[in-house]
């Protein structure tokens, strides 16, 4: 069986966001919500000093601490290693929010629309999501099902994101990950992340 | 909605997920526990109501937080490993026992012979109760410890000091309700000479948990750098330990070494107060100095 996960090479990404409204498109999450972002840090001194970018998103963890800590089961892990949440089963008691340290999760509150006069037809649309649950990045999971990449990976215009196969050796994930000595973000935790980070 | 500038820093970022409602349950789950614990020591059936209804209180608040409240049943569904699902049957345990204890002791009920004072039956109901009652108290800080994510909770010292800081609040709120409470007299000043033991509990564990901590992660030491010297150091400082620790302690020595019944009576109301203010603080500044590490 697969496990999927992601390589993200810091050296190549320019922070222009795509990641970011890609994701929004495709899943159409609600206003203040971001399954994927972009963060920044401004590192150095002038005049030396540059931007740092580091886009993240659900690490979709060996070891999920968010499945692991969920009262009802609503949050679960696929044989392909995908995290998912059942909304159906979700409490909103955001117990996986506290537990998670890279933050990829969000409280939906309800009203999800971006502009004050309502939602656009796109929203009406696209955005179902029952209120007062927890969301998070799927990794497109409907979109790997049709074997296609995620959205974000998709749109990169710089294709510093490389999604795949984990656990198969010939894949382009898998041989970038070893070539190029890719490490997680905080591997202390010990929640064994499937997104990887080379460079930066 | 608009997102927060500072979510797309890196940087240490605080948890901002539990706010008043949960924070007020850890307060009053815990002190309803507490003061449904000593009852049972005191063997004072009313001092037991009070503690389930502050208990009931608690819950509802927790319930409230929830995004989906009339889904809170599903919340017994993973006991194997969520702190949260055991922590609801620890509490319907509590429920449960406490009723059954209370209607046993009501005055005045007819008891068959296998029920009565001194049975085994009668003395394992109200172990359990016991049991039932401590596990609420310190399921909480279960629920805080665990977690990687946030430095400041991940440690062992939460459990204790939850237990010992709810005992310290159900005495508290006992001591302020005795002159309503029906059945028999207080001993006013035995109760308050034994919560300055809990108070130098409480003190060496809040002190060794923020010892431990500002040589930990970098968020935790943050936490530490926000409790002692930044925005929460007025509060956690003059508040949790001045207010509600220190201040108490010394205070009491009049009750210590035993002065006139009229002062003691006047004396445990402010000192009671001053714990309960402390209590709450304490657990408000946990919720507010909960920071996940950089993720760089």
């Amino acid at each position: 069986m697969a496990r999927y996960g992601m390589v993200i090479d810091l050296d190549i990404c320019i922070g222009c966001n795509a990641c970011t409204m890609a994701c929004k498109s495709e899943h159409a999450t609600p206003g203040g919500i971001f399954w994927g972002k972009v963060l920044e840090k401004e590192v150095g001194k002038f005049p030396a000093a540059r931007r740092i970018f580091l886009p993240v998103l659900c690490n979709h963890c060996k070891n999920p601490i968010c499945m692991e800590v969920c009262p009802t089961g609503a949050t679960y892990q696929r044989e392909d290693g995908i995290v998912l949440i059942d909304y159906d089963l979700c409490l909103g008691c955001r117990s996986c929010m506290e537990a998670c340290p890279y933050g990829p999760r969000a409280f939906y509150a309800g009203d999800g629309a971006y502009y004050e006069n309502g939602r656009t037809p796109f929203e009406e649309a696209k955005q179902h999501f029952p209120e007062g649950i927890v969301m998070k990045c799927n990794f497109c999971v409907d979109r790997v099902d049709q074997g296609l990449n995620p959205a974000c990976v998709q749109t990169c215009p710089t294709e510093c994101r490389i999604f795949g196969d984990l656990d198969d050796p010939q894949s382009e994930v898998s041989r970038m990950a070893a070539e190029k000595k890719a490490r997680p973000l905080l591997p202390e935790k010990g929640l064994e992340p499937s997104v990887f980070y080379i460079g930066g | 909605m608009a997102a927060r500038i500072d979510e797309f820093l890196i940087d240490v970022r605080p948890q901002r997920e539990w706010g008043w409602l949960v924070i007020s349950y850890l307060f009053l789950g815990g002190a309803g526990a507490g003061l449904f614990l000593v009852s049972l020591y005191l063997e004072h059936l009313w001092a037991g109501v009070l503690g389930l209804l502050v208990l009931l209180v608690g819950t509802v608040l927790l319930l409230l937080d929830l995004g989906r409240p009339e889904r809170f049943w599903r919340a017994f569904f993973r006991p194997q490993t969520s702190w949260i699902s055991r922590g609801c049957f620890f509490i319907t345990l509590l429920f449960v026992l406490g009723v059954i204890e209370l209607a046993l002791q009501w005055p005045g009920l007819e008891l068959p012979a296998w029920l009565s004072e001194g049975t085994t039956l009668r003395t394992s109901l109200r172990v359990a109760g016991g049991g039932a009652a401590v596990l609420v108290m310190i399921y909480t800080g279960f629920v805080l410890a665990p977690s990687p994510a946030i430095p400041f909770w991940n440690s062992a010292f939460f459990p204790i000091i939850f237990f010992a800081y709810s005992l310290l609040a159900g005495i508290d709120i006992l001591i302020l309700t005795s002159p309503m409470l029906p059945g028999p007299s207080l001993d006013l000043m035995l109760l308050e000479r034994n919560q300055n033991y809990l108070v130098i509990l409480c003190l060496l564990l809040v002190l060794s948990h923020v010892s431990v901590m500002s040589s930990s992660a970098v968020a935790a030491r943050e936490s530490i750098r926000l409790l002692t010297r930044g925005r929460w150091a007025s509060l956690f400082l003059g508040g949790v330990i001045g207010a509600g620790l220190i201040v108490p302690l010394l205070l009491a020595l009049p009750v210590v070494w035993e002065a006139q019944v009229q002062t003691v009576f006047a004396l445990t109301f402010i000192l009671a107060l001053l714990r309960l203010f402390g209590d709450y603080l304490f657990r408000f500044l946990v919720m507010r100095v909960g920071l996940y590490d950089p993720l760089l």
